[in-house]
């Protein structure tokens, strides 16, 4: 019984979640233009299709600065709020927590219009700056998600211990909590790097042509024709993803095996 | 000369109180252990002293010095945990130097305290390992020469042994005796253990619901508790509730169908507990000689340890009561009718 249970589950579970995503995939290396079944024979000519014409590779380098620029705020801001959250009463935390993961609540689409007319009031639309500081909100919750969980792991005792020794709260909080946090504050990274990375609403309203992202790219050519660089670029950012999963994954048991 | 001195301290959390008018006055090179059940208030008490807890009224004075609200880290005490709490990202090395680096002690000299330290405790080869790779009785002398090695004035040990298997808590508890020797610092030991408590200290104090019951040396509490609930705590102990009455002879203990002649005594009489140790009792077939009293029991069971036998007895008056005999010849089985005698000197007033 539990073994017909296992195989339902989990061919129902493959069939809905996996099947869909890995068909398209075939058609990355299908000789013809057109995204359909039957194959028409192997050919790696998208590849060289995306790898050297625009809009890709420009739209790929725009990407990886703005995720890049995102992650490093998102840490900054998401790790010293986890660090601050710490320090408040059980009240102070609850609160302080709720606030900081706020960004994750709010449907992207209210967030990329009050995002495209804030910064237009100010005049910096267009450009670098409004993708990286809008991405860095919403990475900043996951950052400050991740570091929680490992600040909230480590042992209590070790921190005391520090202090018996004489080791002052900035210094015990630079030699002891901060490297054992280490690994709240990469996984929080990754996250803060992979969302801005595949992210497209607010990039849409924020985006100008200059720093027009992956994403962004892809949603316009989908909507202007229908060609296999779609399903190469598609390939490339799920093997992209795929690969943020395992080295997640090597972080976790690195962390664990510490404990 | 006292060198650590705890004035009434009273503990509050919310409501409740979790100290008493707790004073304790400890010498320069002492060994003292806090004895008590969980929520003794021992724990509380330790945490007090090692600064991470404020009092809620009294002082503690170090040396004539009050640092009855001086942060720990300005406290200058070492603290062993009962979970280690070696810091799992450095090595032995690491750990061990931390407290020197925090002083900014002379990198050379730094390695040799550290080495000097892990000679003492006996893990010199284990310098460059990770603390995950050693077992729980190294860790845990890891943790006491990362404690000791910066000079501290006082020691302070949170159950230490609470997590070793009970042939490694006694060797430790050797090994700790030995150190405490070696460098004549304070130590201060929290447990709940009772026989690692006489095994190490100079004197025990033993705590009961936030307050000191007792503080003596073990063998004053063993032979001459102050309360019922020292005799209960401290070893194995039959307890009868009675009075002293007077008579020809002097004072007689009468109570739970018992009668013991104790002689002229200088004490009042009144309502009193009377304490027999187990091993004072011995177990006979046939009546003792003069001096000595023999009640009349049932063996209701016989626990055999090689050496000697635990015996649970069903006095024909009505208590239970536990008598160590010899096993020499064997045992007596269950139900077997005996005679527990014991003389009156072996007993010990209670209240």
């Amino acid at each position: 019984m539990s073994r017909a249970i296992y195989w339902i589950s989990l061919s129902a579970g493959f069939l809905f979640l996996v099947l869909p995503l890995l068909v398209v995939l075939p058609l990355a290396f299908n000789d013809s233009s057109f995204l359909n079944y039957p194959m028409e024979g192997f050919t790696w000519r998208w590849f060289g299709v995306v790898f050297h014409q625009p809009p890709w590779m420009a739209a790929l380098m725009n990407s990886l600065k703005v995720a890049s620029g995102a992650m490093v705020a998102g840490v900054l801001i998401g790790g010293l709020a986890a660090v601050g959250t710490m320090l408040a009463g059980r009240w102070g935390r609850l609160v302080l927590s709720a606030l900081f993961i706020s960004p994750i609540v709010i449907p992207s689409v209210v967030l990329g219009v009050a995002m495209a007319y804030a910064f237009g009031r100010m005049g910096v639309s267009g450009g670098y700056l409004p993708l990286v500081l809008a991405h860095a909100i919403l990475g900043a919750p996951l950052v400050f998600l991740s570091v929680m969980t490992s600040l909230r792991g480590l042992d209590p005792e070790l921190e005391r211990a520090a202090a018996s020794m004489g080791a002052s709260r900035w210094h015990r909080f630079r030699t002891v909590t901060l490297p054992l946090a280490a690994p709240g504050f990469l996984t929080g990274a990754l996250f803060a790097f992979i969302t801005s990375f595949d992210e497209v609403v607010v990039a849409l309203f924020l985006a100008s042509p200059q720093s027009q992202t992956l994403p962004i790219a892809l949603f316009s050519s989908l909507r202007d024709r229908l060609e296999p660089p779609i399903v190469v670029v598609a390939l490339l950012l799920s093997l992209v993803s795929c690969l943020f999963i395992v080295v997640l994954n090597r972080l976790q048991k690195r962390s664990n095996g510490r404990r | 000369m006292a060198s650590l001195e705890i004035r009434s301290i009273d503990k509050f959390y919310g409501q409740t109180q979790a100290l008493f008018d707790v004073s304790l006055s400890i010498g320069k090179g002492e060994f003292v252990t806090l004895l008590g059940p969980s929520g003794s208030g021992k724990t509380t008490l330790l945490k007090i002293l090692a600064g991470f807890e404020g009092v809620s009224s009294g002082t503690i004075t170090l040396d004539g010095r009050d640092i009855t609200t001086l942060l720990p880290e300005t406290r200058n005490f070492g603290l062993v945990f009962q979970g280690y709490a070696l810091f799992p990202h450095m090595s032995v090395r690491d750990n061990i130097a931390y407290p020197l680096k925090v002083r900014r002690v002379a990198k050379g000299e730094i390695d040799a305290r550290v080495r000097a330290m892990l000679d003492l405790v006996q893990l010199a080869r284990f310098i460059d390992r990770k603390p995950s790779e050693l077992s729980g009785g190294q860790q845990q002398r890891v943790a006491l020469a990362r404690a000791l090695v910066f000079k501290p004035d006082l020691l302070l040990l949170d159950e230490p042994m609470s997590a070793l298997d009970k042939k490694l808590r006694v060797d430790l508890q050797q090994e700790l005796r030995a150190i405490h020797q070696t460098l004549g610092t304070t130590f201060i030991n929290v447990t709940h253990d009772q026989e690692e408590a006489m095994h190490m200290s100079d004197r025990i104090a033993v705590m009961n619901h936030g307050r000191i019951e007792q503080f003596d040396s073990a063998f004053t509490l063993y032979r001459r508790p102050q309360s019922r609930f020292v005799a209960d705590f401290v070893g194995k102990s039959n307890i009868f509730t009675g009075e002293l009455v007077p008579g020809s002879a002097g004072l007689t203990f009468r109570g739970e169908g018992l009668a013991v002649p104790l002689g002229p005594a200088d004490r009042a009489p009144g309502k009193v507990d009377l304490m027999l140790r187990p091993e004072d009792i011995a177990i006979e077939t046939d009546p003792p000689g003069p001096g000595r009293i023999a009640l009349p029991a049932r063996v209701l069971q016989a626990t055999y340890s090689g050496d000697r036998a635990l015996y649970a007895l069903k006095l024909d008056a009505g208590p239970e009561i536990s008598a160590w005999g010899t096993a020499r010849s064997g045992i007596h089985p269950e139900g077997a009718a005996v005679l527990a005698c014991f003389a009156p000197q072996d007993c010990t007033l209670i209240g």
